[in-house]
């Protein structure tokens, strides 16, 4: 599994050689866009990141977290993890420390453990990913894309605290 | 957007600035260093995975993988641009392999074809939601960080996660279409 990525690489590159395409040429052309691209993500970042470190840093998160406990332990989630379910669509390296603190209180292959980790890995950053996909459009009005991703965010917790309890 | 923002932000900010008015500007000089540090890690990643793809491209790869997805992206996303939909192959070809960083710099890409206006359309709104929800095989950073932690058996959530994120996706692309409706 480690090699699939490595090898599709090469594997570009030399077809790239026996095509007879400018592939240094190609190369560079492709990778000055990143430039731009990076330049229309930037004052998103910032506008998030602002966001987030002052909502952690006022302790109003974990005034949240505590007000939602009892109604996340109804669909199943344990209060240990629900900070972790509250703050994955604002912020990929917040939660990331979050899911650290759980292993190190409860240990990795606790039942809580085991929760956090499927939570991290089946649900997405939806504040954070669609900021940085719309930022260089016109488009303002996202309609029922932001929502539905929230829903399967949530969805995801709550199969992920399920299925910890039968696999 | 604009109201989740702004509502969560000033309410933080004016929290902060009653409990620890010191650490008010600071808080936020530093999401905006931050910022910065995120912003440069990106454009390094982004600067590979554009490189390869452009290469990709002119060897007619992309093209090839396009096709190879045609029905799966005619029936989830209709009548799109030729473009449009060789950056959707390359965005479902990357994150299929778990290469979450890959899949950003071509879903902007694509996105910037599908939309033209201040409304999401349904293709960019099931762009979107197939990304948020994407069906992961291995959670690389979380079986990292197991491992790293002294867990037994780090690989053992990852079929409940497959699960999971099998669910999401489908229930996630079932919602699009109940509110779009079928793609045109």
């Amino acid at each position: 599994m480690n090699y699939v990525v490595p090898v599709l690489l090469i594997a570009v590159l030399v077809t790239g050689l026996f095509k007879r395409v400018n592939v240094y040429d190609g190369f560079v052309l492709g990778a000055r866009k990143s430039f731009d691209l990076t330049l229309s993500v930037f004052p998103y970042l910032a506008a998030i990141f602002i966001m987030v470190n002052a909502l952690h840093a006022s302790g109003l998160d974990v005034y949240v977290t505590k007000l939602l406990s009892p109604p996340f332990r109804l669909l199943g989630v344990p209060e240990e993890v629900v900070q972790l379910v509250l703050l994955r669509p604002f912020s990929g390296s917040g939660s990331l420390a979050i899911l650290t603190d759980v292993y190190k209180q409860y240990g990795t292959d606790s039942y809580v453990g085991r929760c956090a980790s499927v939570i991290m890995g089946s649900s997405e950053t939806v504040f954070y990913v669609a900021s940085v996909y719309f930022s260089g459009t016109r488009v303002r009005k996202t309609g029922w894309a932001i929502p539905i991703a929230l829903f399967c965010n949530l969805l995801g917790a709550v199969t992920a605290c399920l299925l910890c309890r039968i696999i | 957007m604009n109201i989740v923002w702004t509502v969560v932000t000033v309410a933080a900010l004016a929290v902060l600035t009653v409990t620890a008015p010191q650490s008010m500007l600071t808080v936020c000089l530093d999401s905006c260093s931050q910022a910065v540090t995120t912003a440069l890690g990106l454009m390094g990643i982004y600067c590979l995975w554009l490189g390869i793809f452009e290469v990709a491209d002119r060897c007619k790869l992309v093209e090839g993988l396009s096709k190879c997805f045609k029905g799966l992206n005619k029936f989830l996303y209709g009548n799109v641009t030729a473009a449009a939909e060789q950056y959707i192959s390359l965005n479902l070809a990357s994150n299929l392999l778990g290469v979450g960083n890959a899949a950003t710099p071509s879903a902007i890409a694509a996105i910037k074809e599908t939309e033209h206006t201040e409304t999401l359309s349904r293709s960019g709104a099931m762009l979107f939601v197939v990304n948020a929800t994407s069906v992961q095989l291995i959670p690389t950073t979380v079986v990292g960080l197991r491992a790293s932690m002294g867990s037994a058996n780090p690989s053992d959530i990852l079929l409940p996660n497959l699960v999971a994120t099998l669910v999401t996706s489908v229930v996630g692309i079932a919602l699009v279409f109940c509110a779009y409706g079928r793609a045109k």
